[in-house]
């Protein structure tokens, strides 16, 4: 513009032109970049999704004492925790390793430390007498003039109990739950003691115990407690071979099953529970780790091989985290290998100093201590979302307990019971279900209303009919959605026949009602020409009613009185009141405007002349809309309808109302489904910011962006195309 | 292009035989103009059952006593007639089976609104007409609209105060004017309530934040503030002293009411809002009441976890939050339309950024929802609160949903409707005018500010009425960013800074949405969904009429003042 200024323009003028330039400049660009962040920030999101996992070594401590039985740490790892065979819990600094705090817990000396499942603050002991004792550290956060310490606690569970093992035992392990107390202890001449106290209290004298001595096979046995202390795992360590116990009761134990993990000849080198003790881990010669899990069987609960992973040494210690179905493992040539489960993945790797004697990891999994006689190491763990990945999110997965590896998405957080189930197949299942059928709804009564408004309308009608569906559009969704829901889904299933037959009746009679117009006389025919869509209002409202009211005839004559059980019983579909079919026609309603007004622009654009040369060679007005505009107009239909796709894909309100929002699988047309968007409004307010839970909500936020931004950008290069064409015609 | 008029005219169809008509292909056209016949009826059809349903609620219908034997057993019930419906026999005879033998082919059933919650819970009933022993119209059946419980139905016995039954010669007129008074106390208490102390509340938590703030400065000398809370404390004594005082008065009067069965039950008036005897109201008052009832809807508070009473927060909130973004989206829109098609060398690149944006129309709600809460109220909301309200910590100021990130979230939902219309507008202004002005000697600046901005104007009203419009009918993301089913305060009020853009709101379309689906007696909230929606569709619709005439009229103006 530079040579259009003229020379006389005064300073003030050319300062605010100048401005005004920048102003709009950096506002402009700015806006657009806003839009544009979106997508960026979406991406940004979940990308740790993607990142791997790294394992650090961040400090040795040297010259810690000799004889520690356990190693722990608090939640937050300010305090690392050594439980020594002198009877002390000792809480020593996280960064120096300096002891902060020590409590004397018995007098006598213990040999053996372990935690009791499935509680991760209380330890059963062992002391050189063969007796038990229990005790629960804990770590409480106090603010004492907004200065933050940590309280260290060790409070000693059934004091005034005895427990005694049975001599001889090599092995024993404990169960606590909210009634009980179990313990199992085996000895070397092959007796698997079981006893049980029942309505446990902490403080109470516990008495009168059940007991209950099993003999089993001698060997280098390793017996505990599976979940809920309902189960008992007999395990050989050398020989891999294995007896499952079912035990309601300690007095009715009961043998399940009786297998080996390792073929003959071959000799596990690991084998440890995994958290929950669903699954028990189980490490070969040749690298392997096999998950075997408790699975349904009809024969009740057996274990069975689910998933196996392989590393490349041989590992010979393997710890299982505190919260999640990971585990570290170590081989013997002192590799640590950070691995997960349930998406069958090795994460990371860090070669050790010394092979260990204890390993743990710190309740957050950030960190996993070694020990080694004196030696302490610690290594740093990032691993935010090991439970995700391409496969874990799209592909089946087994998961423990299951019959077989599935689709499920089941996001409540998780316990050492429960694992989080995240597969988006079913959501994506479910949004294009949803879409599928609202498209069969809606793109014929969009089409074929299109053609007639564009083709056949007269100009009077076509003057209100666009702009009344147009207004349509702009309906707020959660208007259809609670309508649907709680209006047309009940009416749906009170009369199923006629809803159903109307979609056979409401053609046909309209059929039969054209076919009686053109036996009126041509003047009545001609006048009213191009209202026909107002004459079959009436038309159209009296057959939907008369299907309606004779609803229970025509149940009579085809179902046998009852559409929804005949549905059940003859083509086995289970009817839900919010399904697919209330989706089809409330979600079809919401973008029927959509595809129309696109649709309805692109026929009516088709260059006249075409028309009139079809015409005039004597094709009738169908045969010329067929022949004709039709062919010419089909990108722009196309354009409309994938238009139309993208905003029933992404639709929220109708679905999450009138659907049962459950993440199934099943085409059924008389069941319901969960959708992205949908999934999105259910369960984004309660999760927990930059968990992987809100990350996959971020994911699959992402994914509808991506469908709906490319399905309109090849509907709108289509239509630009489509423009230019009709320019040359 | 004018279609119908040529051809059609031209090829005027005689009446042929029936089987050249088949051939023409004329049966499909039909078919095609009955899609358009679904559609149309569709809108109207819905439409038309919002307001029929939503406008029904209000009407103080009739109150009718019916007599019905079940299980040999009569019972009497009074109550409204809500509903009507005619099932099979076959369905009827399972859920019934003493009935077998004697009924007809349907059995009609009727829903009754029969209130009194607080004594036998369901306050809807259904009766088979079957049943139905006796049916009457008394006309001295009262309705009680309460604060709690619902309804209640029965004959208004006696009036009492202090639990002492009153001697009067009219006890309809004294239980009116006992209801005004007990209205005009619960309206002091609220003002109590909602003025002194909770201003008084406001400013003890500014106190609370002001010692925190301090504390992490390090300063440790809070006696002035102490000061000041004391005495705080001391007012909200008194106040609190004053709101038991009028509690106690109100708990003054009672009345008691025989209900349908006979039984005597006593209801306090502090909880009656309003008493009516429909069956004795004459048309004219019936209509006067059903405008009164109309603008207490629009203006009360919702009552009993909103099923009932009035809709005032959400219609609030949803204007406010469309005001707020609407002053957020239009500047912003405009500016960068104007960069788009005034500044910006067009080439494929700008053509690239047009398409982006106007794809982004179509980008579904909720992504935006999701988008706003990681970005606007984690990161934005999260950085705010670090920098400056670390007093409140670890209560969130910012960094929770709240007024601004929702219409910041719909603001930026909204800017490509904006920023396309308005662009479209100035797209149509012929370049001959802005190189008249140019010639003129007026700058670039001058250009747009006197002469495109102006003659664009049209086109951004449009833009900015229909993002108004998409913002009001927005709920999916709206439940991410800031809207509640109950905020205990609206984001307008008396302390300081009197706007709180920090404050969750309620919006009506989520209030439809919770009312709807989550609340516990869906057939005593359904009525009043049906009115919001209506509300609603009402809003929607008139403001897209607005966009539709204002475009239509500015244009012809416009144009006429170019020619």
């Amino acid at each position: 513009m530079a040579s259009y200024t003229l020379p006389k323009i005064s300073d003030r003028r050319r300062w605010i032109n100048v401005a005004t330039k920048r102003i709009i400049g950096a506002g402009g660009v700015a806006v657009i970049a806003a839009i544009l962040l979106i997508m960026g920030y979406l991406f940004w999101v979940i990308l740790p999704i993607f990142e791997s996992a790294t394992m650090e070594r961040l400090a040795v401590h040297q010259g810690l004492p000799i004889d520690v039985l356990a190693i722990d740490s608090d939640d937050s790892f300010e305090t690392v925790t050594l439980i020594r065979a002198n009877g002390a819990v000792e809480f020593r600094s996280a960064a120096t390793l300096d002891v902060v705090n020590q409590i004397t817990v018995s007098s006598s000396s213990w040999v053996e430390a372990k935690r009791v499942f499935p509680l991760t603050d209380t330890y059963v002991v062992r002391d050189t007498n063969d007796q038990l004792s229990f005790f629960r550290v804990t770590h409480q956060v106090r603010y004492i003039d907004l200065e933050r310490s940590l309280i260290q606690r060790v409070e000693r569970l059934f004091e005034a109990s005895s427990f005694q093992l049975p001599e001889n035992t090599e092995h024993f392990d404990a169960f606590r739950s909210d009634e009980d107390l179990r313990i199992v202890a085996r000895t070397i001449d092959g007796t698997i003691h079981l006893v049980e106290f029942e309505e446990v209290e902490d403080d109470f004298e516990l008495e009168f115990p059940d007991e209950n001595d099993i003999t089993g096979p001698q060997g280098d046995y390793y017996t505990f407690f599976g979940p809920r202390g309902r189960f008992l795992y007999d395990v050989d360590r050398k020989s891999g071979a294995f007896r499952l116990l079912l035990v309601p009761s300690v007095m009715r134990p009961r043998i399940v099953q009786t297998a080996s993990f390792a073929n003959q000849g071959e000799f596990p080198t690991v084998i440890t529970p995994l958290l929950g003790r669903h699954s028990l881990m189980v490490g070969h010669d040749s690298g392997m780790v096999v998950q075997w899990s408790l699975t349904s069987s009809a024969s009740g609960s057996i274990l069975r091989p689910i998933r196996s992973m392989s590393f490349e040494e041989p590992i010979a210690t393997l710890v299982s985290e505190h919260r999640r179905k990971g585990f570290a493992a170590i081989s013997k040539e002192r590799t640590a290998f950070l691995a997960y489960t349930t998406s069958n993945r090795v994460l990371a790797e860090i070669e050790l100093d010394k092979p260990p004697q204890l390993v743990a990891f710190s309740p957050r999994a950030d960190r996993l201590l070694t020990y080694n006689g004196s030696t302490l190491s610690v290594i740093g763990i990032e691993n935010a979302h090991p439970e995700l990945s391409w496969r874990a999110l799209w592909g089946k997965v087994w998961y423990e307990g299951y019959e077989e590896p599935i689709y499920s998405w089941q996001s409540s957080s998780a316990d050492t019971d429960f694992e989080p189930k995240f597969s988006l197949t079913p959501l994506l299942f479910g949004t294009l279900k949803a879409a599928f059928y609202a498209m069969i709804f809606a793109i014929p009564l969009a089409v074929a209303g299109a053609i007639y408004t564009a083709n056949f309308m007269s100009a009077g009608m076509r003057a209100w009919v666009k702009p009344g569906i147009e207004i349509m559009a702009a309906l707020p969704t959660v208007i259809l959605g609670f309508l649907a829901g709680l209006w047309l889904a009940p009416i749906v299933e009170d009369h199923l026949t006629s809803v159903l037959l109307c979609f056979i009746f409401l053609p046909i009679g309209i059929l039969l009602f054209a076919t009686l117009w053109s036996r009126l006389p041509s003047r009545v025919i001609n006048s009213c020409d191009g209202w026909s869509a107002a004459i079959l209002i009436p038309v159209l409202v009296l057959l939907g009613w008369l299907t309606l009211s004779f609803d229970q005839t025509l149940a009579n004559l085809l179902f046998d009185g009852d559409a929804k059980s005949w549905v059940y019983t003859t083509v086995g579909l289970e009817y839900d009141q919010r399904n697919a079919l209330i989706i089809g026609i409330a979600m079809g309603l919401a973008v029927i405007p959509t595809i129309f007004s696109i649709a309805e622009d692109a026929i009516y654009g088709v260059p006249q002349h075409l028309v009139h040369g079809s015409l005039a060679l004597g094709a009738t007005r169908w045969q010329t809309l067929v022949r004709v505009v039709l062919l010419t107009a089909s990108p722009g239909i196309f354009s409309a309808i994938m238009i139309g796709f993208g905003r029933a894909v992404g639709e929220t309100m109708i679905v999450l109302m009138a659907t049962g929002n459950t993440p199934i699988m099943d085409l059924n047309l008389f069941q319901g489904m969960r959708t992205f968007a949908a999934n999105i409004a259910v369960e984004m307010p309660e999760s927990e910011a930059n968990s992987s839970h809100f990350r996959i909500l971020f994911l699959t936020a992402l994914v509808l962006f991506l469908i709906t931004f490319i399905f309109n950008t090849a509907a709108e290069i289509v239509r630009n195309r489509l423009r230019t064409r009709y320019g040359n015609l | 292009m004018a279609t119908s008029e040529t051809t059609e005219q031209d090829l005027s169809i005689q009446r042929q035989s029936l089987r050249v008509w088949w051939q023409s292909g004329d049966p499909w056209i039909w078919l095609t103009s009955a899609a358009v016949a679904v559609s149309v009826t569709a809108v109207l059809g819905l439409v038309g059952l919002l307001a029929v349903n939503g406008l029904a609620h209000f009407w103080p219908s009739e109150v009718i006593a019916i007599k019905h034997e079940s299980y040999g057993q009569q019972t009497t019930i009074l109550g409204e007639l809500s509903e009507r419906e005619f099932i099979a026999r076959r369905q009827f005879l399972e859920a019934n089976p003493q009935y077998a033998g004697n009924v007809a082919n349907t059995v009609e059933r009727w829903l009754l609104k029969t209130g009194n919650r607080q004594i036998d819970p369901p306050d809807f009933r259904w009766v088979f007409t079957h049943d139905v022993v006796e049916q009457s119209v008394p006309t001295d059946v009262v309705v009680l609209e309460r604060t709690e419980w619902g309804n209640a139905y029965g004959y208004l016995t006696a009036i009492k105060q202090q639990g002492m039954p009153l001697e009067t010669s009219d006890t309809w007129a004294e239980l009116q004017s006992r209801i005004a008074r007990s209205e005009s106390i619960r309206e002091a208490i609220d003002q109590l309530q909602e003025d002194q102390i909770s201003s008084i509340n406001y400013e003890i938590e500014a106190i609370r934040l002001e010692k925190r703030r301090r504390q992490l400065d390090g300063v440790t000398d809070f006696s002035d503030l102490e000061a000041n809370e004391t005495e705080l404390q001391a007012e909200y004594v008194l106040v609190e002293n004053e709101v038991f005082r009028l509690t106690e008065s109100l708990e003054r009067d009672s009345l008691s009411l025989t209900l349908a069965d006979g039984t005597e039950t006593v209801i306090p008036i502090s909880t009656v809002i309003q008493a009516w005897r429909p069956n004795q109201m004459s048309l004219r008052q019936k209509v006067g009441m059903y405008f009164k009832n109309l603008w207490n809807f629009l203006t009360d508070d919702p009552r009993e976890a909103n099923t009932e009473g009035g809709i005032y927060p959400a219609l609030f909130g949803t204007v406010l939050m469309v005001l707020l973004m609407s002053l957020l989206v239009t500047p912003f829109g405009v500016v960068a339309a104007l960069y788009l098609r005034e500044y910006a060398k067009q080439g494929p690149f700008v053509q690239l950024i047009r398409i982006a944006v106007n794809n982004l129309a179509g980008v579904p709600s909720i992504v935006y929802g999701v988008f706003g809460l990681g970005f606007f109220v984690y990161l934005v909301g999260g950085t705010i609160d670090d920098l400056f309200f670390p007093e409140a910590k670890p209560a969130p100021t910012f960094g929770t949903p709240g007024l601004i990130w929702a219409s910041l979230t719909l603001a930026l939902l909204t800017v490509p409707v904006v920023i396309v219309s308005t662009e479209e507008g100035l797209t149509r202004i012929s370049r001959d005018v802005r190189e008249g002005s140019l010639a003129l000697g007026a700058t670039k600046a001058e250009t747009i500010f006197k002469i495109v901005l102006p003659m664009a104007s049209p086109s951004i009203l449009t833009g900015m009425i229909l993002a108004v419009a998409r913002a009001a009918g927005e709920v999916a993301p709206l439940m991410l960013v800031g809207v509640v089913k109950l905020a205990p305060t609206l984001p307008i009020d008396g302390n300081f800074p009197y706007l709180h853009l920090d404050r969750k709101f309620m919006h009506l379309g989520f209030h439809i949405y919770d009312v709807g689906f989550q609340s516990p007696n869906v057939d005593a909230a359904r009525p009043l969904v049906f009115a919001t929606a209506l509300l609603l569709v009402v809003i929607i619709i008139v403001l897209n009429l607005t966009a539709i005439t204002l475009r239509n009229r500015l244009e012809a103006r416009y144009r006429a003042s170019i020619n």
